[in-house]
């Protein structure tokens, strides 16, 4: 017998029944489906979270203190310095751009309205480092920087509470008390370390002197000239870095932070999330496969006569394995095509939600191959059982 | 009347079927049922023979055994010379698709498949045979019963007479030696059942070998060879002189 012979005779009968055959692929579209969709919920976020985060710029490295061993028994926390800042510029390769920042919360107020956020006090190299563009007015200068101008950029949150999201360049605010004119305003960004558009932004000079009187930096930002020249640029930083504070490796008094690293761990995040989803849903791939087994039993008591017929004309027995195996196999494959293009429709409609959404060939390929492989596996118990009868018997079954 | 002992005729080179001491116990529970005890039998190729008995006789066991539905407890089966009482499953499933032909009291059609395609059922089994020589041998077998005009209605858009040779075409198809048949027409009534009678007897005249099982003396009598069974063995073996006088 024929694989052609086969499939027209299993699908003649799964035709017979068609509300059964459409009850029973159900589990498996709806199986399909969500394992699509949650996939490719999965894989949007994934997407959109990468995105942003490139939008910052995935060459920035950012190197804060961090709390070292000393030559005591005592840990004591690390400084970044003046000093560090300049030591680095001269020693280390391929960096575009290197800004020192320090940074505190502050109280900004317009007129009435206050607002807490964080003020970046910088030098003008920032733009470059944080990948940052304006969309109204313009950067301080170097000579504001000199000359320690109360000059401020607003974060396009803060143009949201102060301002309600008009463009009032030349307006003044007020910081800690201490007036600001607003030059120029940052563009949304969205997304990545803590809220990056909830900030202010002065120069390193003005925040030193006359708002928070710290001689340490908050933070030095490096870009590196591009992504893949990274690693090599962190250890040359590790390098001067343990030289200026007479540290033996080990003995690390500051982090350094890539946003590459963020995003394989987000990648990561996210792959495990989605996973874990997809299992969920591929549990209920395996009820669907348990209600193909259930009903194929039925079939196989139902046709018992029929069996008998076949072996008696001479069917073998793994003629009737193959009938009936190829008739689960074709219920799951069915349900796995209606699932795919249902999971894809839904999958489509996403984005019209406000879900990013994606889904990769593989994925499709994956669910299909699973759906199949679980209706010959729940179908071959049956098929099997049906193979073995006794065709005495089952010409005597009434 | 001769009757004929097992050795004279075992050794006749047109012996068809041959069995020895064919035996058959079946396990009820503690109960051990001798269904068949000790059949020797021979039957030459173009003999046209009915099996008779009760009910519980062994009629339905031996049919089953010469059909190699199953296999002997003991004893030894020839069809053709091969010993198939020990075969295994798929070597007896080629047996039945090659060498026999059933047709049952209760016709087992298939109820969705038109009368073609149950004709055709045996060659979707059997090997090397195209769709469209499957097709055209069905066609044939259809024509031999007199139903080329039906081969496209399903079961039970035919009389049981008609079902009844649906059932002879499927067994005809693979041109089997035996047809074997199981009260043919105790389902039929009797305008029906003569007609299927008298198409088993004008397949006999045309040299097919003919196996009836029934308990009917009427239907028994148009064979030319009636064995008689109780209590699984043969009492009687003997030639019809009614059915040579018939012809």
């Amino acid at each position: 017998m024929n694989l052609l012979e086969s499939l027209q005779v299993a699908v003649d009968s799964l035709i017979a029944n068609k509300m059964r055959s459409f009850l029973t692929m159900l589990g498996i579209i709806i199986g399909v489906t969500a394992v699509l969709v949650v996939v490719a919920i999965g894989q949007g976020l994934k997407t959109e979270v990468i995105s942003r985060i490139e939008r910052l710029g995935t060459n920035l490295l950012v190197i804060i203190p961090g709390y070292g061993r000393g030559r005591g028994p005592t840990t004591r926390p690390g400084r970044l310095t003046d000093d560090d800042f300049t030591a680095l510029r001269g020693k280390v390769p391929y960096v575009k751009a290197m800004a020192p920042t320090l940074r505190s919360s502050a109280q900004v107020k317009y007129h009435n309205l206050k607002h807490s956020t964080q003020v970046i006090g910088t030098t003008t190299d920032w733009v470059i480092t944080d990948n940052a563009t304006l969309t109204h007015g313009r950067f301080f200068t170097k000579s504001e920087e000199r000359a320690r101008a109360n000059v401020v950029v607003l974060g396009a949150a803060v143009v949201e509470e102060l301002f309600y999201g008009r463009p009032l360049v030349g307006e003044q605010i007020r910081i800690n008390n201490i007036p600001f004119r607003v030059i120029g305003l940052l563009k949304e960004k969205g997304g990545g370390f803590g809220n990056p558009d909830d900030q202010v932004v002065i120069p390193l000079s003005t925040a030193r002197y006359r708002l928070f009187g710290s001689r340490y930096l908050t933070t030095i930002n490096v870009s590196t000239i591009s992504p893949d020249k990274a690693e090599v640029v962190t250890e040359s930083i590790k390098r001067v870095l343990r030289r200026q504070h007479r540290l033996g490796s080990g003995e690390d008094d500051f982090r350094i932070m890539s946003q590459t690293e963020l995003l394989s761990t987000i990648g990561e995040q996210t792959a495990i999330i989605t996973l874990f989803l997809g299992a969920i849903a591929a549990v209920s791939l395996l009820v669907g496969g348990v209600g193909i087994m259930n009903i194929m039993l039925v079939s196989v008591a139902e046709r018992t006569r029929e069996i008998g017929i076949r072996k008696a004309v001479g069917a073998k027995r793994r003629d009737i394995l193959a009938q009936f195996l190829i008739e689960s196999a074709v219920l799951s494959a069915v349900g796995g095509i209606i699932g795919i293009f249902l999971g894809v429709a839904i999958a489509a409609i996403g984005p019209r939600l406000g879900y990013q959404t994606s889904v990769p060939l593989q994925t499709i390929i994956i669910a299909f191959v699973f759906a199949a492989a679980v209706g010959i596996f729940f179908g071959y118990y049956p098929a099997r059982r049906a193979a073995l009868l006794d065709p005495i018997e089952c010409l005597r079954y009434e | 009347m001769a009757s004929l002992s097992v050795e004279e005729t075992a050794v006749q080179s047109d012996a068809l079927i041959v069995t020895r001491e064919l035996t058959k116990v079946y396990a009820m529970g503690d109960v051990q049922v001798h269904a068949l005890r000790s059949v020797s039998l021979t039957i030459r190729s173009g003999e046209y023979v009915a099996i008779m008995g009760p009910s519980g006789s062994g009629k339905s066991t031996l049919m089953n055994l010469l059909g190699c539905l199953d296999t002997p407890t003991s004893g030894a089966y020839y069809l053709l010379g091969e010993d198939v009482s020990t075969l295994n499953d798929n070597q007896l499933s080629e047996v039945r698709n090659r060498r026999i032909g059933f047709v049952f009291q209760t016709y087992n059609l298939l109820p969705r498949a038109t009368a073609l395609h149950n004709v055709q059922l045996p060659l979707l089994y059997a090997h090397r045979v195209s769709r469209a020589e499957a097709r055209r041998r069905a066609l044939d077998a259809l024509q031999q019963v007199g139903l080329s005009d039906r081969a496209e209605h399903r079961p039970r858009e035919l009389s049981g007479g008609q079902q009844q040779r649906v059932a002879i075409a499927r067994a005809l198809i693979n041109n089997p030696d035996i047809i074997l048949a199981d009260e043919p027409t105790g389902n039929l009534d009797t305008q029906s059942g003569a007609e299927i009678l008298a198409l088993f007897d004008r397949l006999n005249e045309l040299g097919h070998t003919v196996i009836l099982v029934t308990h009917d003396h009427s239907v028994a009598a148009r064979c030319k060879r009636v064995v008689q069974l109780l209590d699984g063995r043969v009492v009687s073996d003997e030639l019809n002189n009614a059915s040579d006088d018939r012809r």
